[in-house]
């Protein structure tokens, strides 16, 4: 496929195309696009309620105020704004509508009650606080445990008792092993409420096209072409004249994979008023509006044999699915994920499940990075460690007789998913090796009760599902996010190449990878390739950037787009070189004859034929131009895999929690361009650490959320965080094109569970269990005195 | 709150990367909203506007700080230094191009904060430690690349300030 000698670009550390101009501040993000002078500013008013009925809205003074254009409420947005609604077509799951502008009654603090048209943005956020808006406070369900129950108060009418989701899964002699087998291990895991916090808050601007009567829409997203077909279902206007744009985007992490409402308001005003409208949120609103994560529920049960092997596992999840399913992943992505991922990189063959998606008065959840699975796997990992404790069997060694062993690959796991190739047993031993776990284990027995510090080791094996195609999307209910992801090459006249994807990055470099899967499989030189994406009105259609799919997704398409088009290259290349089509092969921009290397045309000459540019014709048969479009659909998923290990000393009198050693041996395929994975994985496991330590939203009873500002809602910085050590093996998809398996999630999936362990692992010595996040000096304080009272008290 | 009806504007003049810059704007005009909106300079970001992420970061008066935290007429007469001009007079050059070999930046949007925040760092401290540019970097919030490779950037750029040839290998091979 690759042309022998062609040097290869996949698998080098080539430095990132993006750099130079972000280096010298020139990046052009959403807020620094030169909006036109007639631009209008959008402010929303917030709800200061968690749940309330909206008697009445005021807003002649807000109107009043000199700068103001207009004010509009939900009446008025409803003329000409359908409410969203999320689809989902999977069984069990209650649709929530949501209008953009809260109608009737408000659901979560910060939901928008009102927007102002300003000529300014300080005088638009001065008409906002203007707004009068008289309330009727009504009991609110804020806590996830009080959401769920018979007596909370309903967040939707038509939705009872707040389940907004429920499935549940048993394998045919799940019952017959579970009662059968020795012993049951079950513990309960309660994971905290965060969200994703890119740097960049989000923003959109609407211009609008009056030749053509359409509309240019910029926004801050992951998801262009997603966000363009919603907007055009939403407002009833023709997709065909709406073009989105994402700018450089400072960061995404999911958060910007959702869309959201204010892109709709945004949008409509600007077709309403025929002005430019631009919207840019401030962090007090990013935090309150944009999705939150992670407010789960875990209670396992595993039977286990006198030797640590799980025989059958049991799963009851509940998550928090906020007021509203969030677009387009809903409620039911958490709740399905934490399920279906739970069983990991074990030979766990008989399982069953139930799972929830609980509706509360806080603001929607989402598809925050790594999605369930930073938490399904805290709750399994932290089980294993739990069958050790229990057996007297160091937890490596659990897991060790519980993975998947390599003669079991390609492994159809319990819920009929099939893992096409991984490396767990191997991932373990090097993790175990590269962090010295035996040693460790070794010097922790000597530790005694009176040393100042407690140190602990803690492990996270865990499969991760990447790069989903259309099979995985349908099989999760989620219809309308496509799978597929495509790539547009175009060998230009000049034998240069522009080379488009239907991808919108954050940060994650697809300019550079996505030219090094080129170059290799179009024979063209790396720096003749020119990538672009994130603009409808050039790029294919496709599912964007999510889910670790960019390279699984986006790189099959480019190796189907390459392998298409070379042919024609190569046809025509052998009719100027006199040759079979067969003696042609291309590398380095040119297309040579292998029995006579000697003798080559260059892409140039190729293309100015194509393009009726020089004397000689197009060869008979031969159609005008270089250009080809190729959609690929990946397997249903792939199945990157990794083990964190982690060291950490807990300071037993102030319970502050550092991390002395983390060792990552990663494995997610082939690699394109590993100087971006490990930079990938950096970030995602100081985010995980972020999520294990210290991140937490923090609603009051009354649903105020107490954090709204990264004073108080803590985040790492770098004294925080350890160097990393991370090791790759390659073990190649044989399913997906190319055998890349997405990076984008592991580090998260593998940090938060690692972390948590080890924590849990220094303070076993007290007695204190550790099953929830964050792990804050207050919460391991309170657990490691609780069981010394416990102690003492037992003395006396 | 609603002081907004009678916001009286004022000419402020400030100095902007060594060119001067006046404009009518009121009391309560962020000095960041007065680079970026009404000067035009878009390297100078916004992540919290309270005064935490260090986006915003800019030189005045040839000290590092948040623009978010001052109002313009505040510093009335300032010389601000922003990421545009220290990136176009060559002084950056040594730590652009570290970034750049250790992959130092993902997104890029906190990277001119800290780019600004360790060039202050290393001309005070050239040879420092890696604790001393964690510490250094605790006013910086990025989001992306778990600080690891800001890190080993920041200490190559002072390792090879003291070098007349840098070395070109770079130093994210492993
Ligand atoms: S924007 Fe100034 S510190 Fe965050
Ligand atoms: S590179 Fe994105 S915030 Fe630092």
């Amino acid at each position: 496929m690759i042309a022998q000698g062609h040097p290869r670009s996949i698998g080098k550390h080539v430095p990132r195309r993006e750099d130079p101009y972000l280096l010298r501040g020139e990046g052009r993000f959403l807020d620094d696009i030169a909006e036109p002078k007639d631009t209008l500013f959008l402010s929303f008013a917030m709800s200061p309620h968690a749940h309330a009925r909206i008697l009445a809205i005021r807003t002649d003074a807000a109107s009043a105020l000199p700068g103001v254009v207009a004010v509009y409420t939900a009446e008025d947005m409803a003329r000409f704004v359908k409410p969203i609604r999320t689809v989902i077509e999977i069984q069990g799951y209650r649709a929530s509508s949501r209008m953009v502008l809260a109608q009737d009654e408000v659901r979560f603090v910060g939901e928008h009650v009102a927007v102002v048209v300003a000529e300014d943005p300080y005088i638009a956020q001065d008409a906002a606080e203007l707004i009068e808006v008289d309330y009727e406070p009504l009991p609110a369900a804020v806590r996830l445990e009080e959401a769920d129950s018979e007596s909370a108060p309903l967040v939707h009418e038509d939705i009872p008792r707040n389940v907004m989701f429920e499935a549940a899964f048993a394998s045919p002699d799940f019952q017959a092993a579970f009662e059968s087998a020795e012993m049951i291990v079950s513990e309960t895991f309660r994971t905290g409420r965060v969200a994703g916090v890119p740097l960049e808050p989000r923003g959109c601007l609407a211009l609008l096209d009056h030749v053509a009567d359409s509309l240019l829409f910029y926004t801050s997203t992951q998801i262009p072409h997603l966000a363009r077909t919603a907007l055009s279902e939403i407002l009833d206007f023709p997709e065909p004249r709406i073009r989105v744009v994402t700018p450089e985007v400072g960061g995404g992490f999911g958060t910007k994979a959702q869309f959201y409402t204010e892109e709709v308001v945004t949008a409509a005003l600007a077709l309403n008023l025929r002005r430019p409208i631009k919207w840019v949120q401030d962090r007090r609103e990013e935090l309150l509006t944009s999705i939150h994560a992670r407010d789960h529920i875990y209670r396992l049960e595993a039977a286990i044999d006198g030797e640590g092997r799980i025989k059958a596992l049991r799963t009851d999840l509940t998550t928090n699915a906020g007021a509203y399913s969030s677009y387009p992943f809903g409620c039911t992505l958490e709740a399905t994920g934490g399920a279906r991922m739970i069983v990991g990189p074990y030979d766990i063959r008989n399982y069953a499940f139930h799972t929830r998606a609980i509706a509360t008065h806080t603001c929607p959840s989402g598809a925050y990075r790594g999605v369930a699975q930073p938490s399904c796997f805290m709750a399994i990992e932290g089980l294993m460690d739990r069958i050790g404790r229990k057996l007297g069997i160091d937890p490596a060694t659990v897991r060790q007789r519980n993975l998947i062993r390599s003669e079991q690959l390609p492994y159809t796991n319990v819920l009929g998913v099939r893992y096409d190739t991984g490396s767990y047993e191997e991932c373990l031993r090097r993790a175990l090796e590269r962090v010295d776990y035996w040693n460790f284990r070794k010097r922790q027995a000597e530790a005694r009760d009176d040393d100042e510090v407690l140190r602990g080791i803690g492990i996270c094996c865990f499969t991760e599902v990447a790069g989903a195609g259309s099979g995985g999307w349908r099989v999760r209910g989620l219809t309308k996010v496509p799978g597929f992801d495509s790539a547009s090459i175009k060998v230009e006249p000049t034998g240069k190449v522009t080379l488009l994807v239907s991808q919108a990055a954050a940060g994650q470099g697809h300019l550079t990878t996505f030219a090094q899967v080129l170059a290799d499989y179009l024979g063209v030189k790396v720096e003749d390739v020119f990538v672009s994406e994130g603009d409808t009105a050039t790029a294919p259609y496709g599912t964007n950037t999510f889910a670790s799919r960019g390279a699984v997704a986006a790189g099959g398409a480019v190796i189907k787009a390459a392998q298409s088009l070379r042919q024609k290259i190569a046809r025509i290349a052998a009719f100027l070189l006199d040759v079979d089509v067969e003696r042609v092969e291309l590398t380095e921009s040119k297309a040579i004859d292998k029995e006579n290397p000697e003798k080559s045309v260059d892409f140039r000459q190729v293309a100015q034929i194509a393009y009726s540019m020089t004397s000689v014709a197009l060869p008979q048969g031969e159609s005008f131009g270089l250009e080809v479009v190729e959609m690929y659909d990946p397997p249903l998923a792939t199945w990157p895999n990794a083990v964190h290990a982690v060291v950490v000393a807990v300071d037993r009198r102030t319970a502050k929690v550092s991390i002395e050693k983390y060792v990552v041996v990663h494995d997610s395929g082939r690699l394109i361009n590993p100087m971006i994975v490990d930079g990938q994985i950096h970030g995602g496991i100081v985010q995980g650490i972020g999520e294990a330590l210290m991140e937490q939203i923090v609603y009051d009873e009354d649903g105020q959320m107490l954090n709204a500002n990264l004073l108080d809602y803590l985040m790492p910085m770098a004294l925080d965080v350890p160097q990393i050590d991370i090791s790759h093996i390659e073990t190649p998809s044989i399913d997906a094109l190319g055998g890349f398996k997405g990076v984008g999630e592991g580090g998260v999936i593998g940090a938060v569970p690692a972390v948590t362990n080890a924590v849990a692992d220094a303070l076993a010595r007290t007695g204190a269990n550790i099953n929830r996040l964050p792990l804050r000096p207050s919460y391991l304080l309170r657990e490691m005195r609780r069981r010394q009272l416990a102690v003492d008290g037992d003395r006396k | 709150m609603s002081q907004a009806t009678s916001l009286r504007k004022t000419d402020v003049t400030l100095t902007i990367n060594g060119k001067s810059y006046t404009r009518q704007v009121e009391p309560r005009r962020l000095l960041v909203d007065f680079i970026r909106h009404d000067v035009g300079l878009k390297a100078t970001h916004i992540g919290c506007e309270h005064g935490v992420c260090g986006a915003c970061t800019v030189r005045i008066d040839g000290r590092t700080a948040r623009s978010c935290l001052h109002f313009a007429v505040a510093v009335q007469g300032a010389e601000i230094e922003t990421l545009e001009g220290l990136s176009a007079d060559g002084r950056l050059a040594g730590l652009q191009k570290a970034f750049h070999d250790a992959h130092g930046l993902q997104c890029g949007y906190c990277t001119p904060g800290v780019l600004l925040t360790a060039e202050e760092f290393l001309s005070e401290n050239p040879e420092p430690s890696e604790q001393e540019i964690r510490a250094a970097l605790s006013n910086n919030l990025c989001r992306c690349t778990g600080y690891v490779n800001i890190v080993k950037a920041i200490a190559n750029a002072a390792r090879d300030r003291d070098k007349t040839t840098a070395d070109p290998a770079g130093e994210s091979r492993k």
